[in-house]
């Protein structure tokens, strides 16, 4: 599932990648993109779901996941749009699955992230007790367990994919595991998190608050996983 | 009479007129006439009765009497505000989902349309440019 905005010159390519690579559905969804984006994305073989209002990155991606649920399929992989996930490479998330037996796989590159990023990363570890080593990856496979926590409302105030669905997901006892993937540079677009500093700003304001209004639910999450390692 | 009195006075009824006068005709409704008749009907007699004031003063022991409207006031505004917010939170939750579930039925609509567009009775399309 594949989340989009304005990303028609590498969306189509992503599509193709995914539907070689793994053979499922794909599903686009067209964050209210003035570039057709989503008739590029059907063109392709994927699905499309086009929003009519922009609800940013995570409104985008819960559409998909709400889809998925009501669709009954058995899990959802989110990829970014503008090729920096390589398709092949989401095989490794299967797999990690497989050998953990978590409810969320993220597929992270720690070579790539900036100074900034690398910064960012280590305040939100303490904050919120998660250890994860990249909180904004949108390489990303979930179970049906967390899809259907996910496509609830209590996910749909959030606005990154990042911490707060996280917390969220550690809250209901989700299991959350990481593992290395390769990615590529960016072709076109950037990140929407890390734009500029004024936007960072906001956006680790945002999160610490939301962090410390939630601050037991990534302790929570070390904690069962200290009683995985146990068993 | 005092003009300051008189002003008051006028304030008073004014606001209660208008705001009656929303209510009326229906610009503001369910809890939100209610407590905005509730303001009205405590500027009212405010504005008319300012011997109220030092009365509830001296009621409540607090020596400035003038200043508890004002207290009383601005606590109201920050309740009100506090409310307001979190209506807001809650209908954009309903938005976002509300959109979310538009896009997904639109693609079930196409989906099924593609099937079913040989279906002679089919009024489907109507909307169709």
């Amino acid at each position: 599932m594949i989340p989009a905005r304005d990303e028609i010159a590498t969306v189509a390519a992503v599509v193709a990648g995914v539907r070689a690579s793994l053979g499922c559905h794909v599903l686009v969804v067209d964050d209210a993109s003035s570039d057709g984006t989503a008739a590029a994305a059907r063109a392709a073989g994927a699905m499309a779901l086009e929003l009519p209002l922009g609800l940013g990155a995570w409104g985008a991606t819960q559409a998909g996941i709400r889809y998925a649920r009501r669709h009954g399929y058995a899990g959802v992989i989110t990829l970014d749009a503008d090729g920096q996930h390589q398709p092949d490479s989401l095989g490794e998330l299967f797999k990690a699955q497989a050998a953990s037996r978590a409810n969320v796989i993220i597929g992270t590159c720690t070579e790539r992230l900036s100074r900034a990023k690398r910064i960012a990363w280590h305040y939100l570890r303490l904050l919120t007790g998660l250890r994860l080593a990249d909180f904004t990856s949108g390489l990303r496979l979930y179970d049906a367990r967390a899809v259907a926590i996910l496509a609830g409302p209590a996910a749909s105030l959030l606005d990154y994919q990042d911490v707060g669905v996280l917390m969220l997901l550690a809250k209901r006892g989700i299991a959350i595991r990481e593992t290395p993937v390769p990615m590529s540079p960016r072709r076109a677009g950037h990140s929407r998190v890390f734009a500029s500093w004024p936007v960072v700003a906001r956006y680790l304001l945002h999160t610490t608050i939301l962090c410390v209004a939630q601050i037991d639910a990534g302790r929570r999450q070390g904690k069962h996983s200290a009683k995985e390692r146990h068993a | 009479m005092i003009t300051g009195q008189i002003t008051a006075a006028i304030l008073g009824v004014g606001l209660t007129a208008s705001i009656l006068y929303l209510v009326r005709r229906d610009h503001l409704h369910g809890p939100y006439a209610l407590w905005w008749f509730a303001v009205a009907a405590a500027t009212f007699v405010l504005g008319v009765f300012p011997a109220v004031v030092p009365w509830l003063g001296s009621l409540t022991g607090i020596f400035y009497a003038p200043v508890l409207p004002i207290i009383v006031g601005l606590s109201l505004v920050l309740i009100r505000l506090l409310k307001l917010d979190i209506d807001r939170s809650r209908q954009e939750r309903r938005l976002r989902r509300l959109t979310q579930k538009l896009a997904i039925l639109e693609q079930e609509l196409d989906r099924l349309g593609g099937r079913s567009v040989a279906s002679p009775q089919g009024r489907g399309d109507d909307d169709e440019d």
